[in-house]
């Protein structure tokens, strides 16, 4: 019965081992937590594009879409013939400079969703601090271009989800504060998304009769809380339409874009 | 996310929030405890179920053999009880002292459901000593009914406390959307949190792996009494009991990846990047190991049948279809395990020739391994039949007709799921992802009326001899004992994906682990402490096994007449 027992021990350990080394001998990759910046007035690029490269590789989780070409566009290398991002990103959006435009698809990257790919990527504001997200702009930026981000882009102390657009936070801001409705849904990128007559996507409500459907409350809340009503159909996109409007946007914008919105019947 | 985490990280960075454990550090303290009482609490979990469905075999197909099967297992229960009850009061009071605000927090949530959870217990365990000490009282008639009842309300109150445990678990993953971290928690209603995106998926998923593991644990308990029987009618009971074991386990194993893709599913849901981490992020060589282990599973569990065949008079006429069977399994596991999408630096890309293997790359996308995962699905319900089959002749007028369009059946599954798999090449994800829907589908249907006429076309069958129950050579039962050692360690994995996914994160992006072992570890520490808690989870069961045997004399039954041995199922 001892030989028994010690064959029996023998395969248990055996087989735990055999798991354990296969385990240790693929690549070990470990999950980072993302380490907090503290990059003062007088940081230089280079200081900002080594800490954007550490993001990029390792906690902030970029390489596990982009890079790959199927999940996300390839930033760090050629992407369909443009070059890698920095060459191509003051192309991208018409009156956007490079600066702006890597900063709000980090922040909102549901604005400007590469044809060919799903608006899979999250809001990086949610997870990253200020001091993170610039330095992740000046790194993507010295891949192929010219890093601009400076010291004073950077808010003084702010943790993650405090980030400040471009040229600073805060209501008003969206469409430097027009309050005319298509600049506003321009500005704001509802078009990334929803569509309008003939403009815009097609993965979250329509909302060219959407007065019809919606009372003006309901448009309001839709706005201030995305979350608190999923449009049917749509459930599986709940969580990600970005919550952040209600301190985006001033009184005014809010109100001219819900009766904008009540009045499309 | 706002000024509200700022808040509550100060108020975890300040003094009490957190507290190391001595040597192994607070991560391995609790990660020990849980693993080990999870494991418990799956036996305790499975095993009823698996004991209650034994004894209704017994009650209603009357046979004894079923209902000392089952009374056989209760006893392991008592004890393994304790054993739970024991290590979820040492996960408390780690969590408790080590990770005392973040408990503060849950607790605000869900102090109601935890006194339920006690109170839950407590009743769960007395309904426990009463079915098993009322056993032979309520034998017989109706009493027999009363105590089938009893069984029943066992596995009630059972599945209710894992489903409030799981509701704090999946709280931590998949928090509803409208809580942020300056929500405070007592304010979020009880109901509101529990009924997380993540809770009824992993409910079921759990339902169905405990089934798994209790079979497995089973098998390898059969497997060890079996090796140390001393009379032929001893080896014959535990041979028995140990086929019983792995059907059961192999059969509820076939339906987990269908609860694995629905949690799956609910998890892109809820955060597409939380399902990237998973699927693709840091954790896709997980995928790899899992693949490997539910390989050596199938062919564990096929192999032990193949093996089977050999003491049932007739099988000889099947023998030539297993190595066909094992090239479907063995080509399966290979598709299955091929990576794809997988995070590497630029100087491994360039040595694989771009992101993806030029020529193994497009046998690693899902098209090519839902395809391979449901003929090996196939493949293995296949060899069941086979063993069902081996000792019968069928008698009734249509039996050649019925196997006829058995196979057609077999065949036309196979061919959807093929076409599906080919076809998912050519068309967009969202498409794709739909086309594992009609596979399963495939799959199932063919599984349920293949069964259904067989169970038909056996009515009066005519015997071609006696199942020869104890004739198994002993390399037979160290596949179950493969079997339950690598359905404890897939547990212990799954279990290390599901919690890594959260990475830095108590609750997901509500509150942030701020000790020193908040980032997620790569799966060589992982696979290090999963062999760890599996290896003291074993011993306490060996020794409650042994325990067990000390106890009571086993309860193996005088021989059967042969020719009525029935497989299970008949």
């Amino acid at each position: 019965m001892w030989a028994t027992n010690l064959r029996i021990i023998g395969i248990v350990l055996g087989v735990l081992a055999l798991y354990t080394l296969i385990a240790n001998k693929i690549p070990q990759v470990q999950s980072e937590v993302p380490h907090a910046l503290t990059l003062g007035a007088n940081v230089t690029p280079e200081q900002l594009v080594t800490a954007g490269d550490q993001l990029f590789h390792g906690a902030g989780g970029c390489i596990a879409c982009h890079g790959l070409g199927t999940r996300a566009p390839n930033l760090l290398t050629d992407e369909k013939g443009q070059g890698p991002i920095g060459a191509r990103c003051g192309k991208r959006e018409a009156g956007k400079d490079c600066k702006a435009y890597l900063y709000e698809s980090l922040t909102n990257p549901r604005a400007y969703v590469v044809s060919g790919y799903e608006p899979i990527m999250p809001e990086m504001g949610r997870t990253l601090s200020p001091q993170q997200l610039w330095a992740l702009v000046a790194f993507l930026e010295s891949q192929g271009g010219t890093v601009d981000v400076s010291g004073s882009d950077i808010p003084p102390t702010a943790g993650p989800g405090a980030a400040a657009a471009p040229s600073g936070g805060g209501p008003g801001k969206i469409a430097n504060g027009s309050t005319d409705a298509m600049t506003i849904i321009r500005g704001a990128g509802c078009l990334g998304c929803h569509k309008i007559a003939n403009e815009g996507g097609a993965i979250a409500p329509n909302l060219t009769n959407v007065g019809s459907r919606l009372s003006q409350a309901l448009i309001r809340e839709s706005i201030l809380k995305p979350d608190a009503k999923i449009a049917k159909g749509f459930e599986k996109f709940a969580g990600v339409m970005p919550k952040t409007f209600g301190d985006q946007l001033t009184g005014a914008q809010l109100e001219a874009l819900v009766q904008f919105l009540s009045s499309h019947k | 996310m706002t000024d509200g985490l700022l808040v509550l990280q100060v108020a975890a960075d300040t003094t009490g929030a957190y507290r190391d454990f001595p040597v192994i550090g607070s991560r391995a303290a609790i990660w020990i405890a849980a693993e080990i009482h999870l494991m418990f609490a799956a036996f305790v979990l499975g095993v009823p179920i698996f004991a209650v469905v034994a004894e209704a075999i017994g009650i209603f197909g009357k046979d004894q053999r079923y209902d000392r099967l089952a009374k056989e297992f209760t006893r392991l229960l008592l004890i393994a009880y304790s054993a739970t009850a024991i290590w979820g009061a040492v996960l408390v009071f780690l969590l408790s002292t080590l990770y005392s605000k973040f408990w503060a927090y849950l607790t605000a949530i869900f102090g109601a459901s935890m006194w339920a959870y006690v109170a839950l217990f407590f009743v769960e365990s007395f309904t426990l000593y009463l079915y098993y000490y009322g056993w032979d009282r309520w034998k017989y008639g109706r009493s027999k009914l009363v105590h089938l009842g009893l069984g029943i309300l066992l596995n009630i109150w059972g599945t209710t406390v894992m489903f409030i445990a799981d509701s704090w678990l999946t709280y931590m993953m998949t928090p509803p959307r409208d809580i942020t971290p300056q929500t405070a928690p007592t304010s979020i209603k009880l109901w509101h949190a529990i009924l997380n995106h993540t809770w009824m998926p992993i409910n079921i998923h759990r339902l169905i792996g405990n089934v798994v593991f209790g079979g497995a644990i089973v098998g390898a308990y059969a497997s060890y009494r079996f090796l140390a029987a001393r009379t032929d009618e001893e080896r014959a009971h535990y041979d028995w009991m140990g086929y019983v074991g792995n059907f059961i386990a192999i059969s509820a194993l076939i339906v987990l990846p269908f609860a694995g893709y629905w949690l799956g599913r609910e998890i892109y849901q809820y955060d597409q990047s939380m399902g990237i981490t998973m699927m693709g992020g840091f954790m896709s060589w997980l995928w790899v190991i899992q693949a490997f282990l539910i390989a050596v599973l199938f062919l564990a569990g096929n192999y032990y049948l193949w093996v089977g065949m050999g003491r049932i008079p007739g099988a000889e006429r099947f023998r030539p279809y297993t190595k066909w069977l094992l090239v479907v399994l063995v080509l399966g596991a290979l598709v299955w395990g091929t990576p794809h999408t997988m995070i590497a630096d630029s100087r491994e890309l360039a040595a694989m020739g771009g992101s993806h293997h030029p020529l193994l790359g497009a046998l690693g996308v899902m098209s090519a391994k839902n395809t391979a995962v449901n003929l090996m699905i196939l493949s293995t319900f296949l060899s069941f039949l086979l063993y069902r089959r081996a000792n019968i002749r069928q008698v009734v007028p249509w039996a050649r007709a019925g196997t006829l369009i058995q196979a057609g059946m077999f065949i036309l599954a196979a061919g959807i799921v093929l076409f599906f798999g080919i076809r998912g090449y050519f068309v967009e994800a969202i498409v794709r992802i739909g086309y594992s829907v009609y596979q399963v589908g495939a799959v199932l249907a063919c599984i349920i009326f293949v069964t259904i006429i067989d169970v038909l076309m056996a009515r009066g069958a005519q015997s071609l001899g006696a199942i020869q129950w104890g004739k198994m050579p002993p390399r037979s039962q160290y596949a179950l004992f493969i079997l339950a050692v690598t359905f404890t360690w897939l547990m212990g994995l799954m279990g290390f994906a599901r919690s890594g996914i959260r990475q830095h994160w108590h609750v997901w992006q509500i509150m942030q682990d701020t000790t020193p072992y908040a980032a997620t570890p790569a799966l060589g520490y992982a696979a290090i402490m999963i062999s760890t808690c599996v290896l003291i989870f074993l011993s306490l069961v060996g020794f409650i096994f042994w325990l067990g045997g000390l106890a009571e004399k086993s309860t193996f039954v005088p021989a059967v007449s042969p020719v009525e041995a029935p497989h299970v199922g008949d």
